[in-house]
């Protein structure tokens, strides 16, 4: 992370980064240019920010000042008006998280939350990097833009939408279970089925996101010098070889970078898919932290509480980002956050 | 389980749909106070019995409403057999003058009818008023989600819809009701509602739920129907099978697993543990509670009457009997596996009966659908859960001039015309010839009329409640009288009526996390013997024995 001055940052770090790593950048700072002559300079560039910048603003910080309810009794009918709600409610300091770190319901929800995460990172992660290899390997241009199509198509689909057709192919009363009936077997539960639901969440992502995964993979595969193919085959590499030594190192980049991200956001991995078939396979196998939020704070209302696990989540997810990332730079990565 | 729906109103067959998302969100309140530091209330009851200085003068129905043809028991409304011929004109001024639009929130389920400026019945009906409201519909399955985060924000429209069974959810409603609405004490106790004749014939008992912090503040939508449940069979399909309707809860598994037919993609049930348990007798007054012999309030977790449902319902489970579909996934549609035929009971509110028998039969000759009448499962007289609660209550918001509220009262009583007016057969039907045609046996809606018409003016107000006449279904008024009068005999006492209850924090933010662990062992995913285990640890750290003392309190301090 950038330790100069923020008038230094961002502005051309790559070129100020000393070209030998053995040798320690000098600290330097360069001449500073008046805020007056930066903003004439800059201000096309500033009102194109603008907007977002607005959004961001009015969307994203302003409401998370609203954060401060975590340590409120928080009652939005106190006070005169919305905003003195907040100073009309009482404090309570950290009462809503002792009240949620001594509730087994909340870390029974964390449990479900991160072993879903680490299972689909091993088998869902991956499978969007082999699909655009192996689409990568595609000649056929018309043919490459059908598959793109029809894979990217589930993405588009909500989840009531999906989950009603896993239910409609593989259900008690769906597709495959009627034809086995018809051959005299009696179909297995898969919809009902608490112990493999982890299997049925994962296999429902994959089918929904995986094509929608795979863009970015794709894009990272058109950048990888078509030469370094031909040398390598030149010199004698099978197609495997060129795999582990062409294309692989050449999405290297790209896979930590959407580690990182996902790592960030382990403790989120939906909501509407699990509380569409929370019933269907009970509480101890669906409840991730989201539905857990909802039914604790949303539906009762109970905003300081829910705040107090949107808190926790975000601050795991920031340690968690901040570790990946530090372990990325250990391993000669760029990772998300670059090194000076 | 509470059932979120207190009375359906008989043509507002969307209504059902939503028991099964919003009964999984039943809870309100803070949450585990058992920790000390943290928020919530301990609750609140209040004895709305002790202020009837503040209650409407009951009036009459105004003069020309021609008499009912079926009378009934209440709190089951009469009912039509016929359409009247006279429409009376009750009231002669627009009710509207300043000419400002009135904002309005309602809900709606299915889809959205189109919006001002877009919506032909919404023009003749403002027309009508002199003043236009303009809605925001709102989807009825997420109604207290909006409603939550609205309050919450202190951002209401003018008028505003809150359904009965959304304000159980709804935390420190009575708080929000004190900083957003208008007291209408002023304008509407004793002789003062004469100058609204509509409202004044609403029943005391709806305007006696409109109470909150001893005052009047809402305007209530009186319900006409008050069992929350009942469960529907498809009479044709069992007829041409030679089966009755069961009787008995042997018969009622024997007949599910006569009918189910896997190869053939038939099952028995929908989710029916609601009537299991009734059909055990099990208690349901306010959230399931009843008195033992000795006065001391009991929850039905603690009764052998649930027990034994719980056994049944996991046996129904067990053997296989409910559609897959509807065990897999919230996004399973009951009704459509109804109409097809495949499945043969469903548990639902009365309120889709009539919508259902009027659309299928067009499709399905000889579709007949009927309610199977409640049994005890035990012997003796069956027990019907059921209240007089409203369906919904009108709230104004607050800092509107004294001359605005008198307006928007007109508005509201020219919404709540009784049956056999002119005001309601408008409200209830829009423009002859475009929303609807004439026969000699009623008015019947057009496409256009079911497109734009969506009770959007029913949940401004409502109207002394009666059933009425459908000419596409002729047996449907004898038939759901005929049950309903049946069954009103058997109807649950409430030993908390006229007490106004606000649960506490725990026992409220509690109630789905038990709830979930024994859906698990109605789906034989946890073993039936750790229930007693379970009920337990509720009584203490559910809120159970809490909610206990609560409510015997509540009972003493009113008297009782």
């Amino acid at each position: 992370m950038s330790t100069e001055a923020p008038a230094a940052a961002g502005t051309s770090d790559e070129l100020a980064r000393s070209p030998d790593p053995a040798e320690p950048p000098r600290k330097r700072r360069r001449p500073r240019v008046p805020l007056r002559a930066r903003l004439r300079r800059d201000w096309p560039l500033l009102l194109m920010t603008a907007p977002a910048a607005l959004l961001l603003l009015v969307f994203h910080y302003l409401p998370t000042l609203g954060n401060v309810v975590a340590f409120q009794d928080y009652n939005p009918y106190a006070g005169d008006g919305p905003l003195s709600a907040f100073l009309a409610s009482e404090w309570i300091g950290f009462g809503n998280f002792n009240d949620l770190f001594g509730d087994p319901a909340f870390w029974d929800a964390l449990w479900n939350t991160l072993t879903i995460t680490v299972f689909q990172l091993v088998f869902f992660f991956p499978i969007p990097i082999a699909l655009a290899i192996l689409l990568n390997s595609v000649i056929s241009g018309k043919l490459r833009a059908f598959i793109q199509t029809i894979v990217y198509l589930p993405h588009f689909f909500s989840w009531v939408l999906v989950v009603t057709f896993f239910v409609q192919m593989l259900g008690g009363a769906g597709l495959l279970a009627q034809e086995l009936r018809q051959a005299g077997i009696e179909p297995p539960a898969i919809m009902t089925n608490p112990d493999t639901f982890i299997v049925l969440v994962t296999a429902e992502s994959v089918w929904k996101d995986a094509g929608w995964g795979m863009i970015v993979f794709l894009a990272a595969l058109a950048m990888i010098d078509p030469n370094l193919y031909e040398q390598s085959a030149v010199d004698g590499a099978g197609r495997w070889r060129r795999l582990w030594h062409v294309t692989l190192p050449g999405l290297r980049p790209v896979i930590v970078l959407l580690l990182i991200l996902r790592l960030g956001d382990a403790l989120s991995v939906g909501f509407e898919q699990f509380l569409l078939q929370r019933d269907a396979v009970g509480r101890d196998a669906a409840e991730v932290l989201d539905t857990f939020v909802y039914y604790q704070s949303i539906t009762t209302g109970n905003f300081g509480f829910g705040a107090a696990a949107g808190l926790f989540k975000a601050a795991v997810g920031l340690v968690l980002i901040l570790a990946a990332n530090k372990v990325a730079h250990m391993i000669g990565e760029r990772g998300l956050i670059s090194k000076q | 389980m509470t059932p979120p729906l207190a009375g359906a109103a008989t043509n507002r067959r969307k209504f059902l749909g939503l028991t099964g998302l919003s009964a999984a969100a039943v809870a309100g309140g803070g949450l585990l106070s058992a920790c000390g530091e943290g928020g919530g209330s301990k609750g609140a009851a209040d004895d709305t019995s002790k202020v009837s200085g503040v209650l409407p003068a009951q009036g009459k129905l105004p003069d020309g409403i021609p008499q009912p043809d079926i009378m009934s028991t209440r709190p089951i409304p009469d009912g039509y057999n016929k359409y009247p011929s006279n429409l009376v004109d009750l009231i002669a001024d627009k009710p509207g003058s300043s000419g400002k639009e009135i904002t309005a929130m309602t809900p709606a389920w299915g889809p959205a009818p189109p919006g001002l400026g877009q919506n032909a019945y919404l023009a003749a009906i403002n027309d009508e008023l002199g003043v236009p409201i303009n809605f925001s519909i709102q989807d009825g399955l997420t109604y207290a989600d909006k409603l939550n985060a609205m309050l919450g924000a202190r951002d209401v429209p003018e008028l505003l819809c809150v359904p009965q069974w959304e304000v159980e959810k709804l935390p420190r409603f009575a708080d929000a009701v004190k900083v957003l609405f208008e007291d209408l004490t002023d304008h509407l106790s004793g002789d003062k509602v004469n100058a609204y004749p509509m409202l004044s014939s609403f029943p005391t008992g709806a305007w006696q739920n409109a109470l909150w912090n001893q005052r009047l503040m809402a305007v209530p939508n009186p319900t006409d129907g008050p069992f929350p449940w009942a469960l529907f069979y498809r009479k044709d399909l069992l007829d041409a099978k030679g089966l009755t309707y069961p009787k008995s809860i042997d018969e009622l598994l024997s007949i599910g697993k006569q009918v189910t037919d896997t190869k053939a993609g038939v099952w028995a049930f929908s989710d029916i543990f609601a009537m299991i348990q009734m059909f055990h007798k099990s208690p349901a007054s306010e959230t399931g509670w009843r008195l033992k012999a000795d006065g001391t309030p009991e929850h039905k977790y603690e009764t052998p009457e649930f027990k034994a449902a719980l056994e049944v319902m996991a046996r129904i489970y067990k053997e296989g009997l409910v559609h897959p579909d509807l065990a897999a996934s919230k996004g399973g549609d009951m009704k459509k596996l109804m109409e097809s035929g495949r499945i043969m009971f469903m548990q639902d509110g009365i309120g889709g009966w009539q919508g259902m028998q009027a659309q299928q039969q067009k499709v399905t000759p000889g579709f007949n659908l009927q309610p199977v009448p409640i049994f005890s499962a035990t012997g003796g007289d069956p027990l019907v859960w059921g209240d007089d609660k409203p369906i919904s209550y009108t709230f104004i918001k607050k800092g509107a001039s004294k001359e605005r509220i008198e307006e928007l009262l007109k508005v509201i009583n020219w919404c709540s015309a009784p049956f056999g007016s002119k005001e309601w057969h408008t409200r209830e039907y829009g423009v002859e010839g475009k929303h609807h045609t004439m026969t000699p046996d009623g008015p019947v809606k057009t496409d256009l009329g079911f497109k734009e018409i969506a009770n959007q003016y029913f949940f401004i107000s409502g109207r002394s409640p009666v059933v009425q006449p459908w000419p596409e279904t002729p047996k449907y008024v004898p038939d759901l009288l005929t049950y309903s009068n049946a069954m009103v005999k058997f109807m649950e006492t409430n030993p908390w009526d006229g007490i106004k209850l606000e649960f506490p924090a725990t026992y409220k933010s509690q109630t789905v996390p038990y709830e979930d662990k024994i859906t698990d062992i109605v789906r034989g995913r946890r073993p039936l013997t750790e229930f007693d285990g379970l009920i337990n640890e509720w009584k203490s750290a559910g809120g159970g024995n809490e909610a206990r003392d609560f409510l015997a309190k509540a009972r003493s301090d009113a008297g009782k």
